[in-house]
């Protein structure tokens, strides 16, 4: 019996029945009054870092195989080389951080629309259907911040379908989603979220599992000052 | 007193029914023998606890229901439930059966499970035949015992056209040039149905009977060269011919399928011609292993002869306080019956020196166990004797706690005996896979590993005992990064810490030449692979999610990842505390497994198991378990067994009631 069997011994007996994990995923948005913008986008597994570590030294876990740290290095760069090439997208930057396992990826626009088109097509090429219909928009006559979310029924059957144990993924995982604006914020049609004491951002958090089930939606009309 | 007397006369009828025991009917070349014990299963459970338990309930509803009549109690379906029940199965070259033998206490309530049963059944004295609708399978009878047969064909067999020509069978393939091979064929056919009345045809069956259609028995040959020859005529001339007696159920159940084949046979076209070829002979073969289950079974109910009992190694398999057995004849035998059908991959010779297979359920009122044996050949098992002659190191148990222990499992081979007899193993398993002409290759493979390694420099480093422990569990506060906002949700990355519940293992193997395990330690500091501290070392690995330590003392090596028992080691303050069962299991057996599942409950947080509702799941499962115990026995003789074992909990008056309440809230 070497190192790595005890190991496996260890994390299979004891780590892997309660895999339950907590992480965050954060998407931040400033939009420039004229319609330009920045994203940083942030998944932060951090507060489960000894359960990704160990699953990590897996090579599957309840029948999913586990990528490699190169495998998620690679993929993160793919996609970097994708937004690069994007129309309207510059300015693309990834980080990430193997210890506290968190990864960012931020670039700029031209046009907020221009982030619905690179969600599409990446789901497109990844063959992946889409799980709900989400789009930003924003009008720079009425002043009008747009984010439409509607969660597909498929996504939640889908997501029924898993073993409890693969759910329990889910359970303390949070979404955030920061909107900066450059005007005050005079009204928003979620009631689920912030504004906040500037009046420049609105804030709304939510439990990704509520976000399946369509229990909270994120979909949000934010009106500014003109 | 009334009730005693009958309760003891009861048990002597029991006793007395051994004596009739069906086990006799079983022949000695049975291959496979699977036996439940009615006896030891009802003494657990009375039959009127049966019937109102939710299997029982449950049982009874469905065959009611589909049976549209009502039974009340397991005894309704007339089966002697004091007695054992058997499976077997018979292999040959040509047919394979699965028989089951059942003990009737009322033959009556048995037919009653038949509808129609006046159609259905045929008698002849006191035996009892029925036909099952598609003339695979026949369930004989008479007041005493039950039998089931049901036969396969093996297309192997007939796939050598020197054998199934002798049966008036070709082998068919649409590749073939067809018209040659019917032609041909026909010829060979008709030869040997036309002489139907013939003598020849009797020395012909005899000469390549199947295994079990005893040559002596000449009232089955009649039987089965007569069957032959009115099968053949119904299926060329389509008509029924004056049936005898025992073929008309076959007729009748096979007159359909045979006109169905006729009725395709118009047009020129090759493909149909074929499809019809091969229904005919499909259909030849069915009625071949009718013929030949008809005469087994016959033989099961009108003739001596030499029972499975006569087989050492079956009757040394046994033990009357099973609830349950399976006996398998031989490893070596069960492949080579199956290698002809795994064409050229199937060399002979493979898993050679295992015999027989063996293993037994028992039920009591503190747990499941289930016992396995494999006989070994003697080279086989000399060589395991010398590779078990190894004890574990006695000082290991100074660091078991059981009050916390999870769990443990301990190991111990001795090391130079396991190197030195691997190779011999290996050639003596797998030397025929590789072929004959490899054997040289293998010798000289053989002997270099040998002289490549120093069996007794490496036993000395590692002598082959192991012991791997769980003494429990400990929280410890982790850093983690999350983030904070200000009034203007501007993000601000903070360090938090939460607590985090890790098992506490420890693991330990015997070295007394530490020489080489020193040289690593000094090579893990000088490239920073390690840091030490005092006698106890870290290994730095970044990759690694928990901490590891370890360290060398008085011949054991130590590799755990709580520092606080390293220490405790190191200074001679461990708080050990081994109940006297565990010090038996760990000291008594070269393997030995244990789950303790009541010491983890409630251990962990509930944050950290996924919320309250998967907690007191988690923790509710965990204790209902008992104690998991695994481990391997001695060998004696030529057999190495294995035992399984799991308690039962409190509360519970034996393992089958334990097993039926499980069963009754996992349908729930």
């Amino acid at each position: 019996m070497n190192l790595k069997q005890v190991y496996k011994l260890v994390l299979f007996a004891f780590l892997i029945p309660i895999l339950s994990s907590c992480f965050e995923v954060v998407e931040e948005i400033s939009m420039r009054n004229d319609g330009t913008g920045d994203v940083v986008l942030t998944i932060n597994l951090s507060q489960s870092k000894t359960k990704v570590a160990s699953v990590m030294l897996l090579d599957s876990v309840q029948g999913y195989k586990v990528p490699s740290k190169q495998k998620i290095q690679q993929e993160l760069n793919e996609a970097v080389t994708y937004l690069k090439k994007s129309k309207g997208i510059s300015n693309v930057k990834s980080t990430s951080d193997f210890n506290n396992y968190i990864a960012t990826v931020s670039f700029s626009f031209k046009d907020v629309s221009d982030i619905n088109n690179i969600t599409r097509n990446i789901l497109t090429q990844q063959k992946i259907k889409a799980t709900n219909t989400s789009s930003y928009t924003f009008n720079k006559a009425t002043k009008t911040f747009l984010r439409k979310y509607q969660p597909l029924n498929t996504a939640k059957t889908e997501f029924n379908k898993l073993k409890s144990k693969d759910k329990a993924v889910f359970n303390g995982a949070t979404y955030t989603s920061i909107y900066r604006f450059e005007s005050l914020v005079t009204s928003t049609s979620n009631p689920a979220s912030n504004v906040s004491k500037s009046k420049k951002a609105v804030m709304l958090k939510s439990n990704i599992m509520d976000l399946i089930n369509g229990k909270t939606n994120v979909s949000n009309q934010i009106l500014l000052s003109k | 007193m009334k009730k005693i007397f009958i309760a003891i006369s009861f048990l002597l009828l029991v006793k007395l029914n051994y004596a009739q025991d069906l086990v006799k009917k079983i022949p000695a070349n049975a291959f496979t023998v699977a036996t439940i014990k009615g006896d030891n299963v009802f003494k657990l459970m009375f039959v009127k606890d049966f019937n109102e338990s939710f299997v029982g309930k449950k049982l009874l509803a469905e065959t009611s229901k589909s049976l549209d009549k009502n039974f009340s109690s397991i005894e309704d379906f007339g089966i002697n439930l004091e007695k054992n029940i058997y499976y077997f199965n018979q292999l040959s070259d040509s047919i394979t059966y699965n028989c089951f033998l059942i003990p009737l206490k009322d033959a009556a309530k048995f037919e009653n499970l038949i509808s129609d049963k006046d159609k259905k059944i045929r008698t002849n004295g006191d035996i009892r035949t029925m036909v099952l609708p598609d003339s695979t399978s026949i369930i004989k009878w008479n007041n005493n015992m039950m039998y089931f047969v049901t036969g396969s064909i093996k297309s192997t067999f007939f796939a050598d056209s020197a054998k199934s020509v002798k049966y008036g069978i070709k082998d068919i393939r649409y590749q073939n040039s067809y018209d040659v091979l019917t032609d041909s064929a026909v010829v060979a056919v008709d030869s040997a149905y036309t002489t139907t009345d013939a003598p020849i045809e009797i020395t012909e069956m005899a000469s390549i009977p199947p295994p079990y259609v005893s040559p002596q028995n000449t009232k089955t040959h009649k039987k089965t060269t007569k069957t032959k020859g009115v099968v053949k005529k119904s299926s060329k001339k389509k008509a029924v011919v004056k049936p005898k007696k025992k073929i008309k159920i076959i007729e009748e159940t096979m007159a359909e399928e045979v006109y169905a084949v006729d009725s395709v046979a118009d047009g020129n076209d090759k493909y149909d011609e074929y499809q019809k070829e091969r229904a005919e002979q499909d259909l030849k073969k069915k009625q071949l292993a009718f013929v030949w289950m008809t005469a087994q079974a016959d033989k099961i109910f009108n003739s001596s002869y030499e029972s499975i009992e006569s087989n050492k190694s079956y009757s040394a398999s046994l033990d009357n306080k099973a609830i349950a057995e399976i006996w398998v004849a031989s490893l070596q035998d069960v492949y080579n019956s199956i290698s002809p059908e795994l064409g050229t991959y199937g060399k002979s010779g493979l898993m050679k020196g295992y015999g027989s297979l063996s293993a037994k359920l028992f039920m009591d009122d503190k747990s499941f166990r289930i016992s396995t044996g494999l006989e070994l050949a003697k080279d086989q098992a000399d060589a395991y004797k010398k590779i078990m002659n190894r004890k574990l190191n006695k000082k290991f148990l100074n660091y078991v706690n059981s009050d916390k222990a999870i769990g443990f499992m301990g190991y111990s081979i001795d090391t130079k005996a396991y190197l030195e007899e691997f190779p011999k193993l290996m050639k003596q398993t797998y030397g025929a896979f590789l072929g004959r002409n490899m054997e040289e290759e293998i010798e000289l493979g053989t002997d270099l590993f040998s002289i490549l390694l120093d069996e007794e420099a490496v036993s000395k480093v590692i002598k082959g005992d192991a012991l791997f422990v769980i003494n429990g569990l400990n929280t410890k506060d982790v850093t983690y990064t999350s983030y904070e906002y200000d009034d203007d949700y501007n993000q601000k990355e903070v360090t938090k810490t939460k607590k985090e519940t890790l098992p506490d293992f420890l693991f330990m193997f015997s070295s007394e030449d530490n020489r080489l395990m020193n040289k690593l330690i000094k090579y893990g500091i000088n490239k920073n692979y390690v840091t030490a501290n005092n006698n106890i070392y870290k290994i730095e690995a970044k990759k690694s999610p928990i901490d590891i330590y370890f360290m060398i003392k008085d011949g054991i090596v130590f590799l755990g990842n709580s520092l606080t028992e390293m220490k405790s080691i190191n200074d001679k303050t461990f708080k050990s505390g081994i109940t006297k069962t565990h010090k038996t299991l760990l000291a008594k057996n070269n393997f030995s497994f244990l789950f303790n599942a009541k010491n983890l409950v409630g251990k962990v947080p509930t944050e950290e198991i996924g919320g309250e509702e998967t907690a007191k799941k988690f923790n509710e499962t965990l204790g209902k378990m008992g104690n998991v115990y695994m481990k391997s026995n001695p060998i004696k003789g030529n057999l190495v067994s294995a035992d399984i074992s799991a308690e039962i909990p409190n509360g519970h008056e034996n393992a089958l009631k334990y097993l039926f309440t499980l069963i009754e809230n996992a349908a729930k």
